[in-house]
């Protein structure tokens, strides 16, 4: 840890300057790696969503189908078509939105104390949010609903986003806080030199080189938030409070898994997430620009 | 320099810290001394309410729940039957549970492994294809890493589905063997091999995406510097990349270890809800005596047994993470 | 830019929470609701029976609106406990028969008078003995399934068989059949048996006179390793063996057994009266066999006598959280109306009472199935049997047995310890 390496932002992704012969050769290998495990990450998706276009009979099938020959819109009907989908949408939106909104600004805060501040209790809290994310779901069910139930939470929107909200905290004030280290001290004493306050600097410095960090939380938070089934199913009881993992769940009955409906479903669930991604990807992997270092 | 600073004396620390900073400012923090004291508690406190709000009082009840007979009579009633230490007592002397504590073990290593190393790879991998690709790859892993859970578990239990599935097919017809009707579950080897696939491939995108933003923040300067030292890209990585990354590093592995040593829903509904006692683990234990057999002291006395374990299994990481998190 | 981001989402957060807050505060549970728990197969398969009785318990009480929520089998006890802990578990639930008798045990349902409702001198008896704990009432019929042999006439005349097997030996020997003609084709089952369809090799049990488990005094005893089991047990071993080549850990609802029938490498397989119209369905199934499938009652070993089907069935019952509970009654009531109940048979399944089996036996789809629940057997009435289930007892067995991973008495033995150990002691 040399204090005072002042580095300077740089281009992040490490440029590959001089192609000569043999580093192309090398990057044609790379590419064809690359390529391998692109189609092999990507299969399962794509079977999925393969599946989603297939007309039922074609799905279950002795010899797989590849491509559907014969793609048909009929599952994503089905699955639009089940009750309450757009209930579930609309409590999804909501859930998701709360919970990003509200554990980016919490863990955000919380951070920059672990980070940039020494105080008492600050490694307590640490091993805290760390062994918060240790205790098993299940086994908490029971104590959850307990105290939902004392908070008259269950069967509302509201109680879920508290628990999403919780089970989110650790692990994006985890990851937050890990970016704010990544920021040299030097930067914000720069900011101090202009006579800025210290929370001044904070958010004019550090805000905006945490980017990637807000989104990589935001990412996790979104993520999280969307896919959970298990609080959901339990806490929420009316139908038209659900959200869409519970609905999607509803596919699967005592007769079997109704496959085509219930992947053209599971497409529809990820389409968001991918959006959302593509809007903010350019902070994460394309464009990153803090080059701010551990020094 | 305050890494060096013993632990745990905050005051002592804070003095020591403050006093490397330059005059200037020391003088500014003389004045608001009373400010920035509170400040860290005013910033956490927030999140700590929420955390201790929501989870503080159901964590003291399944502690207690773990000291009581708490079973369906009980929990109608809403109150349980102190037992003292009885429950563990129980579960140490179940030889089921330590063969399941030691599965549990071995499946965690596994897949940490394979997760931390192939996440890795292909982050590294990342930096040295073309940039077409790597918008490829990158959308890739976002689109593997957007399918939730049950899906993603329904997509491979159908993959390997024993009539249907495209994987028996697949290595049929490219003459691997004989998958006419293979059963990956007949086996609990080859049962697990296939849940470990799923669990590494739901995992990788979140550990390559981390790490590549780990390695983009990692300064150009130091690794051209390296390379005209004439140091090997190995030993780059080694010794100048490593070091830089460790701290992200040991943030994702001990949380691969809570989250794997924790599967559930995985091993769950690959199997249909109803997985034979060869392939349970600690989570699927908890549950069971929870839920299915209506223990539901015995189940809380496990989870926090779990979460022991785990603390004790990630020891080494924290302690290292307390250190090298400490503020510059 | 950020910051005013940052702002922003805040905003639109606190105004999100204020909106779900509002909204959530109307639907607090009022006098004027009750919550009715359904499995899905009601919101699937006879949706107008739900409305039958939905419509004539508001023509009763017009102030009151039903909530019917469907749970899923997987996961719906789950709920359910948490509802019991929580204190607002809903007004009326169902449950698997078999799932009963532990919460009736437990104390988690209200006592109904059996005079209270409609056809409860015709109850079918199976479900009717699920119903009762110790001499009461906690439960009212819903619904039974009894399972036949459905077939392709088109195979079976294929491999020279004249008529449907009228016993266990002609039911094996047709298969070898079977298999001699069509078993080629390495995917081919003369009978799909699928490693964990227990409630299928149970019946060879109780067709052999053996038992699951057996009570004497206070104590029960596991009793799959005596004599009779064992012989049943050998027998299923060597049909799965020689007549199945169905998945040796998979049970009969993954992949789903009538649609792997639909794909024509199965000659025949024991299933639901649901099942048979599954098989042809439009969508999934393959409505082209409509004119080659049957089915007919699996055959006792004992020839001219039929094999014991396992009666699956539910329940509906009155959780003791409710404030609702005369509503909760008349809503049974409707429910298990004459008019709802034909409603529910017609979609394949057996109606509650025995005055309706003159209508399954009148419908050629039907009547095999009703024909087999003539005779009927099911699990020890324990609290502790759900355990037994829960620990996947005879799954387990099954499939060591199935797999070869143990000789049938072994398996058999271990298994019954177990089932001795977790009645006696519900672990």
């Amino acid at each position: 840890m040399t204090s005072g390496t002042q580095i300077a932002p740089t281009p992040i992704l490490p440029v590959a300057p001089r192609i000569s012969g043999r580093r192309r050769l090398h990057k044609l290998g790379w590419n064809v790696l690359g390529v391998i495990v692109l189609v092999v990450m990507v299969f399962p998706v794509y079977w999925m969503v393969a599946t989603a276009f297939k007309p039922g009979q074609k799905i279950l099938s002795y010899t797989p189908q590849w491509i559907p020959t014969s793609p048909t819109l009929s599952n994503f009907r089905d699955a639009i078509n089940q009750p309450f989908f757009w209930d579930a949408v609309k409590n999804s939106v909501i859930v998701v939105t709360v919970v990003v909104a509200l554990s980016v600004t919490l863990a955000f805060l919380a951070a920059l104390a672990l980070a940039k501040f020494r105080f008492y209790g600050r490694k307590g809290f640490i091993v805290l949010i760390l062994g918060v994310q240790m205790v098993p779901l299940a086994a908490l069910i029971i104590p959850l609903y307990i105290l939902m139930s004392r908070l008259h939470q269950v069967d509302k929107l509201t109680g879920v986003i508290a628990m999403y909200l919780t089970f989110v905290l650790p692990f994006t004030v985890w990851t937050m806080r890990g970016f704010l280290l990544g920021i040299p001290k030097d930067l914000e004493e720069a900011a101090m030199v202009d006579g800025a306050t210290r929370f001044g600097a904070f958010v004019r410095i550090l805000l905006p080189l945490v980017g990637p960090g807000l989104v990589a939380t935001s990412i996790f938070a979104f993520i999280q938030a969307w896919n959970e089934f298990i609080i959901a199913y339990v806490f929420l009881h009316t139908p038209q409070k659900q959200t869409l993992m519970v609905w999607l769940a509803s596919f699967t009955t005592l007769r079997g898994t109704d496959w085509g409906p219930l992947m053209a479903g599971a497409t529809l669930c990820a389409i968001p997430v991918v959006v959302f991604f593509l809007l903010v990807q350019r902070r994460i992997a394309f464009g990153l620009t803090s080059g701010a270092v551990r020094g | 320099m305050s890494r060096l600073a013993p632990e745990g004396a905050a005051l002592s620390s804070v003095a020591e810290s403050e006093f490397a900073l330059a005059s200037r400012r020391r003088r500014r923090l003389t004045r608001q001394r009373l400010g920035h004291a509170a400040a860290p508690y005013a910033l956490l406190a927030p999140a700590a309410v929420a955390i201790g709000v929501i989870l503080g009082y159901p964590m003291y009840l399944l502690v207690r729940m773990s000291f009581e007979k708490y079973g369906l009579f009980e929990l109608i009633r809403h109150q349980g039957k102190w037992v003292g230490t009885a429950n563990y007592a129980q579960i140490f002397h179940d030889s089921e549970f330590w063969r399941v504590l030691l599965r549990t073990a071995l499946f965690t290593v596994v897949n940490v492994t394979l997760t931390m190393v192939l996440g890795t790879g292909i982050a590294l991998l990342l930096l040295q294809v073309s940039r077409w690709l790597r918008i490829a790859l990158t959308t890739g892993l976002v689109l593997v890493w957007s399918i939730p859970v049950i899906v993603a578990v329904d997509i491979w239990r159908w993959m390997v589905d024993y009539e249907f599935g495209v994987a028996n097919w697949s290595l049929q017809h490219l003459h691997v063997g004989n998958f006419v009707r293979h059963d990956w579950f007949a086996n609990p080897w080859t049962g697990f091999g296939v849940i470990t696939a799923l669990i590494v491939w739901g995992a990788i995108p979140f550990i390559t995406i981390t790490i590549y933003a780990a390695l983009a923040q990692v300064p150009q300067e130091l690794l051209e510097a390296a390379a005209i030292d004439g140091a090997r890209p190995w030993r780059i990585f080694r010794e100048v990349t490593m070091p830089l990354l460790m701290p992200i590093f040991v943030i994702l592995t001990s949380l691969s270890i809570i989250w794997d040593f924790q599967v559930f829903q995985q091993i769950w509904v690959m199997l249909d809800g109803r997985p034979t006692s060869d392939y349970y683990t600690m989570a699927i234990y908890a549950f069971h005596q929870s839920f299915q057999i209506s223990e539901y002291g015995l189940g809380a006395a496990i989870a926090v047994v779990m979460v022991l374990f785990m603390f004790g299994a990630t020891l080494v990481y924290l302690r290292q993470m307390l250190r090298a998190g400490e503020i510059r | 830019m950020k910051v005013r981001f940052l702002v922003v989402a805040v905003l639109a957060a606190m105004l999100a929470i204020a909106a779900t807050t509002a909204s959530g505060g109307t639907s607090k549970a009022q006098a004027g609701k009750i919550v009715v728990w359904l499995q899905n197969d009601a919101q699937n398969g006879w949706p107008e029976a739900v409305a039958l009785a939905n419509r004539n318990f508001k023509a009763q009480h017009p102030d009151v609106d039903v909530d019917v929520q469907y749970q899923t089998w997987g996961n719906h006890l789950q709920k359910f406990d948490a509802g019991l802990a929580g204190g607002d578990a809903p007004d009326v639930i169902e449950l698997g028969n078999t799932e009963m008798t532990k919460y009736m045990a437990a104390g988690a349902f209200k006592t109904l008078t059996q005079s209270a409702f409609p056809n409860n001198k015709t109850w079918l008896q199976g479900l009717k003995n699920s119903s009762q704990y110790n001499g009461k009432l906690y439960g009212v019929p819903y619904y039974a399934g009894a399972r036949a042999v459905i077939y392709r006439k088109d195979q079976y005349k294929g491999a020279g068989i004249k008529s449907t097997p009228k016993s266990l030996a002609q039911f094996v020997a047709d298969g070898k059949k079977l298999m001699k003609k069509y078993g080629k084709d390495s995917g081919y089952s003369a009978v799909y048996f699928p490693g964990k369809y227990w409630y299928y090799a149970m019946s060879f049990v109780y067709d052999y006179g053996g038992k699951i488990a057996v009570r004497s005094g206070s104590k029960w005893k596991g009793t799959l390793n005596s004599p009779r089991a064992l012989a049943a047990l050998n027998q299923v071993a060597s049909i799965a063996k020689s007549l199945s080549r169905a998945s040796k850990t998979t049970d009969e609802a993954n992949p789903q057994q009538a649609l792997v029938f639909s794909k024509g490498k199965v000659g025949s397989f024991v299933g639901n009266g649901w099942e048979w119209p599954y098989a042809l369905d439009a969508k999934l199934g393959n409505p082209a066999l409509e004119p080659v499938v049957g089915a007919y009652p699996m055959p006792s070993h004992t020839p001219g006598k039929f094999m014991p089907t396992f009666l699956g069935g539910s329940d509906l019952a009155v959780p003791v959280t409710t404030k609702n509970q005369s509503l909760a009654v008349d809503w049974i009531k409707a429910f298990t109306s004459t008019a709802s109940e034909s409603e529910i048979a017609k979609a394949g399944n057996i109606a509650n009472t025995t005055k309706l089996l003159a209508f399954n036996a009148s419908n050629p789809k039907l009547a095999p199935f009703a024909r087999a629940a003539k005779e009927s057997w099911f699990v020890p009435t324990s609290p502790n049997w759900a355990n037994v289930e829960n620990a996947n007892v005879l799954q387990n067995m099954l499939v060591k047995i199935f797999t070869g991973r143990a000789s049938v008495k072994a398996a058999a033995t271990s298994a019954s310890s177990q089932i001795t150990r977790i009645l006696n002691t519900g672990a």
